[in-house]
């Protein structure tokens, strides 16, 4: 190691040091001893408390007033009883622990089980509350169904109603428009889609009156095909709401719905 | 040596899976037989102050 012996040079402003008990290797020149300051110990940490304390056999070890009677531990110490604590199985000494030890480790998994079971049932119980707070309620549902009666509305008219905050067009089809939709070729369309796939009754069309280009409520028995037109940008569709011709991508919405008897329509 | 408890206990307990999966299984009939208890005990509680006990006075 490079011992820097021109350093002390630099020492010189310092009119004290301290020592740090290391002698040096080698003096290089006689240097006037400089007064050493003790510095008094002031331990703060265990290990430095514990340097002050006495080492060693401190006591009086012999002489007329030292007993010679040692005290053990094992002869007058009462230890607790801890075999209320303890499994039947192990509390005779002789017993050897691996014979019951499966019967141990079941009882110990067998309150273990118990204990997640019960938590499996709670954490389900909470997952299908929050779970079911998400579904409708029942006066929601009991708004979202839309009654209609069919003989009001007479053959070759759309209607409309208000469902669910939407428009809601009800069509009840001339033969011949049936057998228009029901003659037209899929592949040519540009959502395909038969008119028997779309219609529960030939005679009875529903849709949602929203266009699929971006939301405008369609004209009906207009455009190109005879069935709605939109005016806002000029979607076609027909008498099925198939999208024929004009910006809009897909056909126009079928929402479920069912006859309860032949002459109610209930959509919802 | 070999009785119910190690019977049981290398057949369920030892495998975390069987653990786990008698944990599962458990659990159904644990809930099947609680609800149905706790809605028993419920009702026999409430007894004559439930709706279906007193629908009868007011239905025809």
């Amino acid at each position: 190691m490079w011992k820097p012996t021109k350093v002390q040079s630099y020492l010189k402003a310092a009119n004290q040091v301290v020592s740090n008990n290391i002698a040096p290797l080698k003096p290089n020149a006689v240097i006037a001893p400089k007064p050493v300051t003790l510095i008094p110990q002031n331990p703060q940490c265990s290990f430095a408390l514990s340097q002050l304390l006495p080492d060693g056999n401190v006591r009086i070890s012999s002489g007329p007033a030292v007993s010679t009677q040692v005290r053990w531990a094992h002869t007058d110490i009462n230890v607790p009883d801890w075999s209320h604590y303890r499994r039947d199985p192990v509390k005779a000494p002789t017993a050897k622990s691996t014979d019951s030890e499966e019967g141990r480790k079941s009882f110990t998994y067998l309150i273990a089980g118990a204990g997640t079971v019960t938590a499996a049932y709670a954490a389900k119980a909470v997952v299908g509350q929050f779970v079911s707070s998400m579904s409708a309620s029942a006066d929601v549902l009991a708004l979202a169904k839309i009654e209609i009666k069919l003989g009001e509305i007479p053959e070759g008219k759309s209607v409309t109603f208000k469902w669910r905050g939407k428009p809601l067009f009800i069509r009840h089809r001339t033969a011949e428009e049936i057998a228009t939709e029901q003659g037209v070729n899929v592949s040519s369309l540009r959502d395909p889609q038969h008119d028997n796939d779309r219609v529960k009754k030939p005679e009875w069309l529903v849709i949602l009156g929203v266009c699929t280009h971006l939301g405008c409520v369609p004209i009906a028995n207009a455009g190109d095909f005879g069935g709605y037109y939109c005016p806002c940008h000029g979607s076609h569709y027909d008498a099925s709401g198939r999208i024929r011709k004009g910006p809009a991508p897909l056909n126009l919405e079928v929402p479920y719905y069912e006859f309860p008897d032949d002459t109610t329509l209930v959509v919802g | 040596m070999a009785g119910l408890p190690s019977t049981i206990y290398n057949t369920v307990f030892k495998r975390t899976s069987t653990f786990a999966l008698a944990c599962v299984c458990a659990t159904f009939f644990f809930e099947r037989t609680f609800d149905l208890g706790s809605e028993y005990l419920f009702e026999k509680v409430n007894e004559g102050k439930l709706w279906k006990h007193i629908k009868h006075n007011y239905e025809k």
